[in-house]
């Protein structure tokens, strides 16, 4: 069992910097065996507790309690971390060895076990976690969800009865997050472990026994999956999202006046079991089935042309390997596209092409009418096309946010006063203009974000090209950063966003690009690209969860329109067609 | 992608990779010692035939181990020339004030050989068949009389393997960096002198504080993996030495030996000599 007793935490107290409460006379209990997650924005003090557990930071009030032994008791410090292991989010900064056999052998060395021991236990975690026979790999051989196996491969040969996942999940694609989840669960199957999950995702948070919502540093409130989804206001007040398919169900039931089982419509079949009985199941009927729209309003006037691209990246044990084969496309002034597509299916390769980071050959790239094969367009080029990268607050590097901004405009040699326009616009844009004087370093995660968007923006380009923008953000956090965006495309300019994340995609864009290992698997509006669940399968893509539910529906509803995307689009269309039926 | 060859090991289980990690860094000491003592070029081809011979013995691809004189290239070509162009002798062939004599031909020769079968050797003995984790277990069990002068072996050697894991992870995030200022705008290939080192500003700050949030990241969990310094704690690599072990160092002393003894007992071959044997 793990005990918080009146907990409290407090940054920088010793330092004598500005103290920053995160945890606030925080009381919780964790039965052994149990499934728990904890939810809240960024910055609520979720990770905070987490260090909590295993004595990494100690309560400045309070105590920690693990299996009866305090966190604060230098004597057993070193059993508590044994007992209770920790996987971090990013998967670069938790690799300690040179190979995937030192690291697993890191912990149990540091436990003084025997060689034969460390050895053993290595390779039975390396097969539990479905590493094995990569023993003699480097880490940066791995990809992203290998390197979080092999994080989760560590903490067991240590052989803990808990683990907990500080976001472990956030960096990953909806593939190998999956792969990650599965695991977890299985692990705790096998091993009897218990799990302490800190995530951003909500289906993730529908598999535990218990959620913590968390803000302030303490608990806002707390339930299982089914009480705390139930209370959709709180819940959203909290900065969190609802599922899609627990939102369809209730508000329909709402709107139909009928009551549901919460728990029953916890799960996505559930719900829609529910639903099916709520608007009277007329069973399998053939009839109309409404079909999306062929294609998407675009303005024809081109601003992108790529032709038979393609690219291969050189190794440094010989043979080169593929990034981009023969792609095509073309690309509309003030359109939104949306490049989705697994880990390395080249989308990140395909965006560098377009402002000339990665020359074109062979193929053509041709932007605002100029071929970019010439260096001197690229240059100037770039003016014109706002790249911005993945985690791209990693590139602050002035002083304050304002002259980080103003780097892009002095490049180009704009005058004084051009050039505090140009901030003050970027700024405004993205509702930091009260943060301009404040270093980079001192903002929280979001806050950063915001700044190295503003960046981009301030030279005002023509074409904005947004590599994952909203990773790692809360819920919340997301929706804001998009409805920004939304606003700069309905000025007019031309938006070209790459995600794993169908469910924001699909709302957002009005065409979508499908890469799969370096090809073009698919362009189309959304309704297109979502049209067959099989397709997007094969390209390691999710159905956004709406659409998904309302394909699922159409055998039932005759007329069912299952073009849509959000959560309230589906309770219209499931409306609209379910009173078509019954009348 | 890292293209660097630094802590690049190839896997295999030769008898090269399966040999004591300080027996190999010994061993090295050893033999590079023995190449910059190499006098006369008899020796030297009974040298090019032993490092032929532990290339075979690695089972790597000659490819591979011969890449690793690459960075050493400009050097060797450099020396190469010097020695062709500045030692006096036999004259060969004239050209302007270029005199190339025999025995600057031979000299060029054996500095070329001593700097790349010094290369070769080191590499094949330790970066390419051996763990870098291995490696510095190895420094840390070498260098543990030292201990007593207080000198912190443990740290030394934990900080050397950390910051080997971590190059290849820094070389991406320097490439990722500098093409995320080029899109604003930043132009690394032009400009004056000032203007390169202010662009310069723009890629090692962010990797700085990158690199400190990584160590705060790497500490917190060293720290959750129960870390707490050498005390305690099983060296992996440390076994203790067997037969083959014994076997390869003594081969080693016996060539230092004897590269020592040539240069007092072996009599100076006849230019004509020379030039049979060396071309």
């Amino acid at each position: 069992m793990i005990e918080f007793r009146n907990v409290s935490f407090t940054y920088g107290a010793m330092q004598g910097q500005r103290p920053v409460a995160a945890v606030r006379n925080l009381s919780l209990a964790i039965p052994r065996g149990s499934h728990v997650t904890l939810i809240g924005r960024n910055g609520s003090g979720k990770s905070t507790a987490a260090r909590l557990m295993n004595g990494l930071l100690l309560p400045d009030e309070g105590q920690v309690l693990l299996d009866g032994m305090s966190t604060s008791d230098d004597d057993s410090i070193y059993e508590i971390r044994r007992r209770c292991a920790m996987v971090f989010q990013n998967p670069d900064n938790q690799i300690i060895g040179n190979t995937v056999r030192d690291d697993i052998a890191f912990g149990p060395a540091n436990l003084g076990l025997s060689r034969e021991t460390i050895l053993e236990r290595v390779e039975k975690s390396l097969e539990m976690t479905g590493l094995a026979g990569m023993g003699d790999r480097q880490p940066h051989e791995l990809s992203g969800g290998q390197k979080q196996k092999l994080a989760i491969a560590s903490a067991l040969a240590m052989e803990p009865d808990y683990l907990v996942l500080d976001e472990a999940t956030s960096m990953l694609d909806p593939a190998a997050r999956q792969d990650i989840m599965d695991l977890v669960l299985e692990l705790k199957k096998k091993r009897d472990l218990t799990i302490i999950q800190i995530t951003h995702h909500m289906e993730e948070a529908l598999m535990a026994d218990h959620v913590y919502v968390i803000s302030g540093g303490g608990i806002a409130f707390d339930g299982t999956p089914a009480e705390v989804f139930d209370q959709v206001e709180r819940v959203r007040e909290e900065g969190m999202a609802v599922p899609s398919h627990l939102e369809i169900a209730r508000s329909l039931a709402k709107r139909l006046g009928q009551s549901y089982n919460r728990e029953k419509i916890l799960s996505f079949e559930g719900a829609l079991e529910f639903v099916r009985q709520l608007l009277g199941n007329p069973g399998p009927l053939s009839g109309e089935v409404a079909v999306c729209p062929a294609e998407a309003l675009l303005s024809g006037e081109e601003v992108i042309r790529v032709e038979d691209l393609s690219y291969a990246y050189d190794t440094s044990w010989g043979k080169p390997i593929a990034a981009l084969e023969n792609v095509s496309l073309t690309v509309s002034r003030g359109e939104i596209l949306g490049i989705a597509g697994h880990t390395g299916s080249g989308k990140s390769t395909l965006i560098q092409h377009l402002n000339g980071l990665i020359p074109a050959r062979p193929g053509t790239v041709e932007v605002l009418g100029r071929d970019l094969s010439d260096r001197k367009v690229i240059r100037e080029i770039r003016r014109e096309v706002g790249l911005l990268f993945q985690y791209p607050e990693d590139q602050l590097f002035e002083e304050t946010v304002a002259r980080d901004i103003a780097f892009a405009p002095l490049q180009q040699k704009r005058s004084p006063e051009e050039v505090e326009r140009m901030v003050l616009r970027a700024a405004r844009r993205l509702d930091i203009e009260d943060i301009l004087d404040r270093s980079p370093f001192e903002l929280s995660g979001g806050q950063r974000r915001r700044a190295a968007i503003a960046g981009i923006l301030a030279a005002e380009p023509e074409i904005v090209i947004l590599d994952e923008p909203a990773a790692g953000l809360d819920p919340e956090g997301r929706d804001l950063l998009f409805t920004d965006l939304m606003t700069l495309a309905s000025e007019g300019a031309t938006l070209i966003i790459v995600s794993h994340d169908m469910e924001v995609l699909t709302r957002l864009a009005d065409r979508i690009l499908i890469m799969k290992e370096g090809k073009n698997a698919g362009l189309g509006t959304p309704g297109q690209i979502t049209a067959s669940a099989a397709f997007l399968e094969e390209a390691h893509l999710d159905m956004p969860a709406p659409r998904r539910f309302l394909e699922e529906m159409a055998a039932f509803l005759p007329g069912l329109d299952t073009c849509y995307f959000s959560a309230d689009g589906a309770v219209r269309a499931l409306l609209a067609a379910g009173g078509v039926s019954r009348g | 992608m890292g293209k660097s060859m630094l802590g690049r090991s190839v896997p295999g289980n030769s008898l090269l990779h399966r040999l004591d990690a300080r027996v190999k860094f010994l061993s090295a000491i050893l033999i590079m010692a023995a190449t910059l003592s190499i006098r006369d070029i008899r020796v030297m081809g009974l040298f090019i035939l032993w490092t032929g011979l532990l290339m075979a013995v690695s089972r790597i691809r000659p490819g591979i181990i011969l890449r690793s004189i690459r960075p050493l290239l400009f050097i060797i070509i450099f020396a190469v020339i010097l020695h062709l162009f500045t030692v006096d002798g036999h004259l060969l062939f004239e050209w302007g004030v270029l005199r190339v004599t025999r025995e600057g031909l031979v000299s060029g020769f054996m500095t070329a050989m001593r700097l790349s079968l010094m290369v070769i050797n080191s590499s094949l003995l330790l970066t390419l068949t051996t763990a870098p984790l291995a490696i510095a277990d190895a420094l840390e069990s070498l260098l543990r009389p030292l201990a007593w002068l207080r000198f912190p072996v443990h740290e030394f050697a934990m900080m050397m393997s950390i910051a080997l894991r971590f190059v290849p992870t820094l070389m991406d995030e320097a490439d990722k960096i500098m093409k995320a200022q080029s899109s604003r705008g930043a132009d690394y290939d032009t400009g004056g002198l000032l203007g390169r080192a202010r662009g310069l500003v723009s890629i090692l700050v962010p990797l700085f504080i990158s690199s400190f949030r990584r160590a705060d990241d790497l500490a917190v969990a060293m720290d959750a993996r129960c870390y707490s310094g050498e005390e305690g704690r099983t060296r992996l690599y440390t076994a203790s030495l067997n037969k083959q072990d014994y076997a390869f160092l003594f081969a080693a002393l016996v060539l230092l030996t004897l590269v020592i003894l040539s240069r007092t007992l072996l009599s100076p071959l006849s230019g004509m000599m020379v030039a049979g044997l060396g071309l």
